[in-house]
Parts: structure tokens; C-alpha cells; sequence
């Protein structure tokens, strides 16, 4: 256990020396809530009848949890394959999910910090609304957190290359960022934009935030579906770790 | 003495390609066993066997005992690697690294980075390490915990002479801590500088093993002395010499070949009337990249392919 904090501080460490990743968790979150609150109308009827800066404050958070998960593990960790890192650990008394166990723990750290910053942001420019359900609100971030940290995971123990895992995590960052819920709200796209934004991952992560912070409804569904992914994501990577090379 | 690591019949096949074909050995406890060829022949698959990094096909393989197959997170508190082909993080600092993958006290962590001369960068980062220190530091790293068996691969590939010579102090230093120290190569004046014993493996097969003054003696036992003769001096007279096998003349240069009788009187024989002799004279004894080279590309072997012959420039 000792071994395992030794582990996910130093990674910790080497997270936070890294600025393309600090640039793209951080920074770019915060731009996006700068933007996105004040592009729309207050009285736009699009948003269930919230603010449009209220809205937006559940996406600023599905924002960082995708630029974690799709992006900043998968590189660091496809980074790590290509330049033999991961090998070096193999033959160290590190078992072979400490690494990834590791990542978890770091990337809900650098997630829970990224946001709290951009809450703070979003409060500071636009005030932001008190939560209808504030457990509600926290179950749903670390849950959607967690299920993209688990993608991630696996996204990363299976691409070969940090090219590769750029190219691929970028292909999804985008349609799932427009898409999500940090793009158009659903109630202002066409009905098949808005039946793929459905089936979009981060789109369940974001209504499991919004739902219980506005009171828009239940949001039992989409926590299950991130239940689930969590699962299967967990299934992915654990199986693609413990592999040997042929 | 007993055996630290023993392998038998090991076989690993990529696809079609048999990488490792049918190979065996042993290596006692203490001893520097070197694992030589050519680029291609096999010589690191099997050691990634050995570490547990890759599944072999066949064969039976016990390292201290145990099977690495079955057994490998019990080895790897005993076993210390130097990777090919490996790194670590760029911006992981060399103190971090050596606590990441030590036991995490700062006393050995200290003691280990002055012993390795790396007390001095302890806050260098990995990416600004020169090919020397980064060697040294994944020899620290082999070394943490105090392992009974060290693998190296390939240690000196790409450091410069003094840097190469710096490594192999360091891999006596190991051996005479008690370490057994299996070690990987493609230099046989490393090899022969540093080995007890080696096997040489070409095209996934051990070819031959032995000490390296065995490996000589077997595949290398041509002495040659060369030489610019003063114009007055009748090469045909060498032929006659003990231990001569035959006189060559390439442009003004002669070239006597035999056994490594021929040097005394065949450097007498060329002893001019004031004592000096030609200054370019030159004795070449019989080494360990004679007796490679002899033996990855004999001829009657119908496994001199391709890949024997293509790697031959790695040798040299």
C-alpha cells in the first residue's frame, strides 16, 4: 500500500510537470466555460427553462472528465508503451495493475483540482446556482469521473503509440465534447444529431451532474449507464495489463 | 555449485519465424555467463524468457529454482533487468527513481546513488542523462533490493569507449558482491574482458559454449604477424619457420599465418642487422570475435542463411 502511494505521488508529480497536459486539462475547460456562458441569450428557450451560464456548468465539468479520460491518460500511457516504460516496470516488484491503480488515484486528483478550478471560474464570471441535490451532484461527477478515467485506462494499455492514442483521443474528444453537452442542448438539434448525442458516453456523465444540480429530473438511467461502462472499461484493462507479451 | 539458472529445449516462435530454437544452458551461482551473436539471434527473446516478459513455446526453464512461467512475481524480488530497449519517464528526477523502484528508504536510496557516482545528478532529470549515466542508473536500478541473478542486455550499446569502460567495472563490481550476472552482447571484447563462460547463439541456436578461452581455442587458432619488409628481405624463408601455415603478400604487406608458435621466430627473422625491426610490425593473437565470426559463418552448417551472413558487419 505504501509502495502503491509511492507510486501515485510520483506519477502525480511527473502529471504536473508535463504543460500540454496541464495546458489542455486545465486551461481549456476554463476557456470553454468563458465562452459557453455567454454565447446564448438568458431567455433562449432551449435549456428546460435554466439560464444558459446554468445550463453549462454540468458540460464545464464533462469537459475536464473527457480531456482526462480521452485524451491526457491515453497518450501518457500509450507514451509509456512506445518508450519502454511500462517494460521497466515489469520487471520491477510493482505487480501489474499497480501502475494503472496508480493513474486512477492521480487522474480523480488532477479531475476533483481541475474542476474546483473551474467552478471558481464560472462563479467568478457568471455566479453560479446552488445545487437542487448536492449528493446527488458529487455521486454523479466521481461516477462519470471514474467511468472515463477506466476508459482511459484501457484506451491507453491497449494503442501502441502516443500518436495513435493523440489521433483516436482526439476523434473522440471532439463529436463527444459538441455532442456531450458543452455544444448545442439537445433540445436544439435535429432529431437524429440528438439521438447519436444519446448514445455518446459523455452525454450520460454530464446529465447525471445536471440532472440533480437543477432538478431537471431523475437521473437513475445515466448512472447506470456509467455503472456499466465503469464495468466493462474496468474488465478491459484489467485483462489487457495482466497479458504477457508473445 | 550450485546452478542459478538452468534452461532445456527452450523454444519461441513469432508467427513462422523461430526466434528461439531448441536452446540450453546453465549458469552458476557467481559467474559472468555471456549470451553472444549477431544482431537477430535470438538473445534477448531468450533472456525475456528468463525474466518473464515473453512466453515461451517450449522448453523447461528454472531460474533459482523456480519457473519464471508460474513464478513470476516471486522473481522479481530476486531478479534485477537492464532492459533493451527501455526508458523512463523524461521528466522522472534520478532520486525519484531510485526510491520509485527501491524500497523507498532514503538511507539505501543515498548509499546506492553514491555508489554508483550518481549522488552528483541526483536531481537531474532522465531526459537530460548523457547514454553513461542513464547505464549507470538502470545499473542501480538492476541493483536495488539486492537481487541473486542480474540480466543485462546489451549495456554498452551506444556509449563511448570511456563510457563503455566505466560499465564494466561496474558489472566486476556486481559479480564480486556475490551477484550472478547474466549478461547479453554483441561486443566480444566485452565478452571476453568480462565473461567466466559464454554460449553463442546464432539463427535461435546455441552454437557453442564455454569459457572464452575454450570458444578461442576451438574456433580461433590463426596468430598472425604482419609486417612491411626491408626491401632486402626474402618472405619465402618464413615458410619454413615453426608454427607457419602459409606466408600471404598483400602489396608491399606480409602476412604470416599459423599457430601462435610462429611469433618469436618469425618476429626474429625480420630483426634487421641494427637490431630494429620493421615499425609497422604487427601480432594479431586469436580473440573472441575471431572465434564468433568463425563460428556464424562456417559453412557446413546448413543454418548459415541469410541471417548469419547479413548481421556479420554488427560484429565488426
Amino acid at each position: 500500500m505504501r509502495a502503491l502511494l509511492r507510486l501515485a505521488v510520483t506519477e502525480l508529480k511527473l502529471f504536473v510537470r508535463e504543460p500540454m497536459v496541464l495546458t489542455f486539462v486545465f486551461a481549456f475547460p476554463v476557456l470553454t466555460v468563458l465562452i459557453l456562458g455567454g454565447v446564448f441569450d438568458e431567455d433562449d428557450p432551449n435549456f428546460e427553462g435554466a439560464l444558459p451560464s446554468d445550463y453549462y456548468v454540468a458540460a464545464y465539468i464533462g469537459v475536464v472528465i473527457a480531456a482526462i479520460g480521452l485524451v491526457m491518460l491515453p497518450v501518457h500511457l500509450a507514451s509509456y508503451r512506445e518508450r519502454g516504460v511500462l517494460r521497466r516496470f515489469d520487471v520491477s516488484r510493482y505487480p501489474r495493475w499497480a501502475l494503472p491503480a496508480a493513474w486512477i488515484i492521480v487522474a480523480m486528483v488532477i479531475t476533483i483540482v481541475a474542476i474546483a478550478v473551474l467552478l471558481v471560474t464560472g462563479h467568478l464570471a457568471y455566479g453560479l446556482p446552488e445545487p437542487d441535490n448536492l449528493l446527488g451532484v458529487v455521486i454523479g461527477t466521481l461516477l462519470g469521473a471514474l467511468a472515463f478515467i477506466s476508459i482511459g485506462i484501457a484506451l491507453g494499455m491497449a494503442l501502441p503509440s502516443s500518436r495513435s492514442a493523440q489521433g483516436l483521443g482526439m476523434l473522440l474528444f471532439f463529436p463527444f465534447f459538441l455532442l456531450g453537452g458543452a455544444g448545442p442542448p439537445p433540445d436544439a438539434m435535429g432529431d437524429p444529431m440528438s439521438s447519436i448525442a444519446n448514445v455518446v458516453p459523455l452525454t450520460h456523465v454530464v446529465r447525471s451532474i445536471q440532472e440533480p444540480w437543477l432538478d431537471l429530473g431523475s437521473p437513475t438511467g445515466h448512472i447506470a449507464v456509467l455503472a456499466a461502462l465503469v464495468g466493462l472499461a474496468t474488465i478491459a484493462w484489467v485483462t489487457l495489463s495482466v497479458r504477457t507479451a508473445g | 555449485m550450485s546452478m542459478v539458472i538452468e534452461v532445456e529445449g527452450l523454444t519461441k516462435r513469432y508467427g513462422t519465424h523461430l526466434a528461439v530454437d531448441d536452446v540450453g544452458f546453465m549458469v552458476s551461482e557467481g559467474e559472468i555467463f555471456g549470451i553472444l551473436g549477431v544482431n537477430g539471434a535470438g538473445k534477448t527473446t531468450t533472456v525475456e524468457c528468463l525474466q518473464g516478459l515473453r512466453r515461451p513455446d517450449g522448453g523447461r526453464m528454472r531460474v533459482l529454482g523456480v519457473d519464471p512461467r508460474s513464478a513470476g512475481s516471486q522473481l522479481r524480488a530476486l531478479v534485477g533487468s537492464q532492459l533493451q530497449a527501455s526508458a523512463l519517464p523524461d521528466r522522472l528526477r534520478v532520486d525519484e527513481a531510485v526510491l520509485l523502484f527501491g524500497d523507498g528508504d532514503r538511507n539505501s536510496a543515498d548509499r546506492l546513488l553514491q555508489t554508483w557516482r550518481l549522488a552528483g545528478l541526483r536531481r537531474s532529470s532522465f531526459a537530460s542523462l548523457s547514454g553513461g549515466q542513464r547505464q549507470r542508473l538502470f545499473i542501480a536500478l538492476a541493483l536495488l533490493n539486492g537481487p541473486r541473478v542480474v540480466f543485462f542486455d546489451e549495456l554498452t550499446q551506444g556509449l563511448d569507449p570511456l563510457a563503455r569502460v566505466e560499465v564494466w567495472d561496474a558489472i566486476r563490481e556486481v559479480r564480486e558482491r556475490g551477484t550472478t550476472v547474466v549478461l547479453v552482447t554483441h561486443f566480444m571484447d566485452e565478452a571476453e574482458a568480462l565473461c567466466d563462460r559464454v554460449a553463442v547463439m546464432r539463427a535461435g541456436r546455441v552454437v557453442d559454449a564455454g569459457t572464452p578461452a575454450e570458444l578461442i581455442a576451438r574456433h580461433a587458432r590463426a596468430t598472425t604477424v604482419t609486417f612491411t619488409p626491408p626491401v632486402s628481405f626474402d618472405p619465402g624463408a618464413l615458410a619454413a619457420l615453426p608454427g607457419v601455415d602459409r606466408v600471404e603478400r598483400h602489396g608491399e604487406l606480409i602476412r604470416v599465418i599459423g599457430t601462435n608458435q610462429l611469433i618469436a621466430p618469425v618476429c626474429a627473422a625480420v630483426l634487421g642487422d641494427d637490431q630494429s625491426g620493421p615499425p609497422d610490425l604487427k601480432v594479431h593473437h586469436p580473440d573472441l570475435e575471431d572465434a564468433l565470426i568463425a563460428l556464424v559463418s562456417d559453412p557446413t552448417d546448413r543454418r548459415s542463411d541469410a541471417a548469419a551472413g547479413r548481421t556479420l558487419e554488427g560484429v565488426a
